[in-house]
């Protein structure tokens, strides 16, 4: 006797479950496996590159949580970087390293890596050393690109720790001409780019974060020193770039934006 | 001594040629003397048991040299010397009336001159004419040398002796004797000048007067300033004092009332001449007159020649670079944000992003550089510098390869070659057609030359020296700059330099050391090459105020961009004292070649506006370059227009100017050069006499070999010494005879 084929519903549900299931045993695992101590020391490089990535290693709010022993900058870690340098190495002519690199932002080697990447910002904390060493380190030149985190709640988190780093500078729109979305790909027509909830769900939003944000920071000259993609989830497109059921178009779409910001803190 | 033997001095007998008046025949004189030899070899064969060998031929060894004495006294030889004939000669008195001979130590110079001078000629028995002239620009002839008054605002030796000369040819010139300190304050003589001299066959007698060393003057030997420079810009003047003793001045330079530096100067108290670099910051455009004045002493002999001043043109000018790069990286970020607040440096990049897109910065049309890297001398030759980064050669096709060559040998434009993963040896630019610009041997691409590890940078002691390189004003505080600066990200191997390079920067690595930044000239222009793409550290570890990464690649880029000649220029060099001007102008199409078919003249104007046009005609040997000569009459602020005309219509000007400092000349360089005096005579047949020591003049003249002279014969054989050789061989012989007792 056939199986009769499952209500939509009732497939996501299980598809939701299941990967739910997964990613826990997973976390679980991990969290066995590996403190943070372990992260920084297995963060090696056999073959230095032009660009090598850099997560930063924030200190978390009191809202992040318990969040057992992996911490909310650690999100798609090591993923998202595996699959986003080789992307880079593939597209562009950047002669990026095969790995990424793991700093806090008092490190002093920050200063060798003029790129930082840091996720789920909402969640960070920075001190006002921290936040004084992030201010130097950007106005040489450095560039910080952050990522996923939504709403209204989540941004006001972000902006608490981003008003310490810079005061007086405001927080704006990248406006439509801004070489940071024509560097290399036109992103004229950009859409929001979802966590891989929407998988299971459907939903290309996250709290009450509807409406995706291209924002940024600017320097005295008119360069960008920050790129702040708000209501979006980069980092999950580039980490699930394998995933089959995630969707191609999104992943491409992070890819662009990565390798646009790459492009633009090595041109501007 | 000398006298008194033989009759006369030493410097007769120099002068003269010794020959025989005897009229006997040379054969009866021959007998005579071998019959003499033969007569003492019997005397003494007969005598020989009363004396042994070598007795016997110790005396007739001393009877023949008697013999030989008498003989040459039978001889009778004669002084023959060549003397000016009394009454039929004249001698040209020649005294310096410039303004530096007024000078008291303590009469003036102008006064022991004229003392000199007179005593000089005032040996009656000489029966020589004197003729008297005055000079500085040139010479005049007088009546009387009480007609001499000092007044003359330069002096030019050449043209003055040749007026003389040729002025006295024809008088039977037997010498010229010139009192003077020396100092030609037009333009020197040159060596054709004083082959031109001595070709009259006259000699110079010169008599120096005036002090060699003036402990309590200094002043200026040397002004050399940019005629021109960018607003905004720093430029270096180098300053030289001349100075006989040692101590610190002060150098202090005004544009106008405004002060725009002022540097010690430590005078080296082993050397007469100090040479020093003075900075200075040209914030305002235009003609800007700056004024050098040193703050030396109240009690110096000389003010005047404490101060100079140049003229510098002060404008907005528009450099172009062109940056050709094969991969996006954080040099070229931050070499480009270095150079954004150079407003007068435009920098158009090339980017290789991905492997099918350039992206371009830095534009100043969207049609620039729309097809990639230039394939025309009109598009390529526009720019000023060209910088390849980490690319491959094979990037470029065969005629842009050339163009880059003839960028550099023909434009005369800087090319530097940065490191980089497919940079340098990487990129295969040492097997590539413009292998033999570069300053070094690229080792092949075969091997991998790119390390990315940090390295410490070292300058060298030629890039010490280099303006380009100092991050600190002081010598001292940039050194410790360079010593502080943070490693470098990457460095790559270079190979050796080639025998024209000058390695500027070293680089030390755990391999050993390399050369970092290298330099040679190549036809018209300029390369460099930069092994690393990683200076930005400079930029990322040091705090933020720090500008060395900035200050380094400005002044690299500005050095590259400042070195490329325009594609017009006009420049005027002022000669003889700045009493006249050499122009030189270059007119050269877009593509740098150069024009053709035109004619080319120059506006010259005074700051009093005296305007004048002078034709410039073209350079024998230089297509494209036009020249001419022209006299500056006046002192003060010059200004020199060239006008490229063709069918009428004018194609091209270009401009330029000078400060000239006409009339000033005699106040400086006022010690004597008894150099140049010792020289002139030399040249000449002459002699350099000091004033207070002219005893040997009079019998210079009277055996000059210039003008009318006679053979005078005076007999030497009544020369005491002969005698009393003849008396020592004689009293010889007795006393050995009688010690052996053969006698």
């Amino acid at each position: 006797m056939p199986i009769p084929p499952m209500p939509q519903f009732a497939r996501k549900a299980t598809l939701f479950a299941a990967s739910l299931v997964t990613s826990l045993i997973a976390a679980a695992a991990l969290a066995q496996s590996l403190d943070v101590e372990e992260l920084f020391s297995a963060d090696t490089h056999e073959t230095p590159g032009e660009f090598e990535f850099v997560r930063l290693a924030y200190s978390t709010n009191r809202y992040a949580g318990p969040t057992g022993r992996r911490q909310a900058w650690q999100t798609d870690w090591p993923e998202a970087e595996h699959h986003f340098l080789k992307g880079v190495n593939r597209l562009t002519e950047v002669d990026a390293a095969e790995n990424g690199r793991i700093l806090t932002p008092l490190d002093m080697e920050i200063y060798d890596y003029p790129w930082l990447y840091a996720v789920e910002v909402g969640y960070w904390y920075l001190n006002d050393q921290e936040a004084a060493r992030l201010r130097d380190y950007l106005l040489r030149g450095g560039f910080l690109m952050v990522d996923d985190f939504h709403g209204t709640f989540e941004w006001a988190a972000f902006k608490s720790s981003m008003d310490r780093v810079f005061p007086d500078r405001p927080i704006v729109d990248i406006p439509e001409g801004d070489e940071a979305f024509h560097v290399l790909y036109d992103l004229d027509h950009r859409i929001q780019i979802p966590s891989r909830m929407f998988i299971y769900s459907g939903q290309t939003w996250e709290r009450d974060g509807f409406t995706p944000y291209w924002r940024g920071i600017y320097d005295d000259d008119g360069r960008l020193m920050v790129a702040i993609n708000h209501n979006m989830d980069i980092g999950d497109a580039w980490e699930h770039a394998d995933w089959p059921d995630y969707p191609e178009n999104m992943t491409a779409l992070a890819y662009r934006f990565g390798i646009n910001y790459l492009i633009y803190a090595m041109t501007h | 001594m000398f006298e008194l033997l033989f009759k006369y001095s030493r410097d007769d007998y120099a002068r003269s040629d010794l020959i025989f008046a005897s009229e006997w025949p040379a054969a009866l004189l021959i007998a005579i003397g071998v019959m003499a030899a033969l007569g003492i070899t019997l005397m003494l064969f007969i005598q020989r048991r009363r004396a042994s060998l070598w007795q016997l031929l110790a005396v007739w060894a001393l009877q023949l040299a008697m013999v030989a004495v008498v003989l040459v006294l039978l001889l009778q030889p004669t002084l023959q010397t060549e003397q000016l004939k009394e009454g039929e000669n004249t001698v040209a008195l020649v005294v310096d009336r410039s303004d530096s001979m007024a000078y008291g130590e303590p009469s003036s110079r102008f006064d022991t001159a004229l003392a000199s001078l007179l005593d000089a000629s005032s040996d009656e028995s000489l029966g020589i004419s004197p003729l008297y002239y005055a000079f500085a620009e040139t010479s005049t002839p007088m009546d009387s040398i009480d007609e001499a008054a000092v007044g003359g605002a330069a002096t030019s030796f050449a043209e003055s002796i040749l007026a003389v000369l040729d002025d006295a040819r024809s008088q039977s010139l037997a010498a010229v004797i010139l009192a003077s300190d020396g100092v030609d304050t037009a333009g020197g003589v040159s060596a054709e000048q004083l082959a031109e001299i001595g070709a009259f066959g006259v000699p110079v007698h010169t008599i120096g007067v005036g002090r060699e060393r003036i402990t309590d003057d200094v002043e200026f030997a040397q002004l050399v300033a940019p005629a021109r420079a960018l607003t905004g810009s720093t430029v270096s003047a180098r300053v030289a004092i001349r100075h006989d003793g040692a101590g610190e001045v002060r150098v202090k330079v005004y544009d106008g009332n405004e002060l725009l530096a002022s540097e010690p100067v430590r005078l080296d108290e082993n050397a007469t001449t100090t040479t020093a670099w003075i900075d200075l910051e040209l914030a305002k455009s235009g003609y800007r007159e700056l004024r050098f004045d040193i703050d030396g002493g109240a009690d110096e002999p000389e003010q005047r020649n404490n101060r100079r001043s140049t003229l510098i043109k002060v404008e907005e000018q528009q450099f172009h670079v062109l940056y050709y790069e094969g991969e996006p990286r954080w040099e070229y970020k931050f070499m480009r944000r270095a150079l954004d607040d150079e407003g007068d440096i435009r920098l158009a990049t090339l980017l290789r992003v991905s492997p099918n897109k350039f992206y371009r910065q830095g534009l100043e049309s969207a049609e620039q550089l729309e097809d990639g890297f230039p394939t025309t001398r009109d598009e390529l030759f526009g720019y000023d510098a060209l910088i390849i980064g980490s690319i491959e050669a094979a990037s470029l096709s065969d005629g842009q390869l050339q163009l880059v060559r003839d960028f550099v040998s023909e434009r005369g434009g800087t090319l530097l070659m940065i490191a980089g993963p497919n940079g340098l040896g990487n990129g295969g630019w040492g097997q590539s057609e413009i292998a033999d610009l570069l300053p070094v041997r690229l080792p092949p691409s075969t091997t991998n030359s790119f390390v990315r590890s940090k390295a410490s940078v070292r300058l060298t002691p030629q890039g010490a020296d280099t303006q380009m390189l100092k991050l600190a004003a002081d010598e001292d505080d940039n050194l410790r700059t360079w010593a502080d600066l943070p490693e470098i990200a990457d460095y790559q191997a270079t190979g050796s330099l080639k025998p024209a390079a000058r390695a500027l920067l070293d680089v030390d690595t755990e391999d050993g050391s390399y050369p970092l930044l290298v330099t040679q000239p190549f036809g018209r222009g300029n390369v460099y090459i930069l092994a690393t793409g990683g200076t930005w550290r400079w930029q990322m570890s040091m705090p933020l105020e720090d500008e060395s990464h900035e200050r380094f690649w400005r002044q690299l880029v500005r050095s590259m961009v400042s070195s490329a000649p325009p594609r017009i220029a006009l420049s005027a060099e002022s000669t003889a004292g700045d009493t006249s001007v050499s122009l030189r102008a270059e007119f050269r199409d877009g593509a740098y070649r150069p024009m053709d078919g035109i004619g080319v003249s120059a506006v010259v104007s005074h700051e009093d506006g005296t305007t004048w046009t002078v034709p410039l005609l073209p350079h024998a040997a230089e297509p494209g370059v036009f020249v001419a000569d022209t006299a500056l009459d006046a002192s003060g602020s010059w200004y020199f227009e060239a006008l490229a005309e063709r069918d009428g219509d004018v194609m091209d000007t270009a401009r330029t100017s000078l400060y000239s400092e006409s009339g000033q000349a005699e106040y400086f360089n006022i010690r004597r050069d008894a150099a140049f005096l010792a020289r002139l005579s030399d040249a000449t047949g002459g002699r350099y006499f000091e004033a207070d020591d002219l005893a040997a003049l009079p019998d210079l003249l009277r055996y000059s070999d210039a003008g009318v002279t006679e053979a005078v014969y005076r007999p030497v054989w009544d020369a005491p010494a002969l005698f009393v050789l003849l008396l020592l061989l004689k009293t010889g012989e007795w006393l050995l005879r009688r010690r052996w007792r053969t006698i």
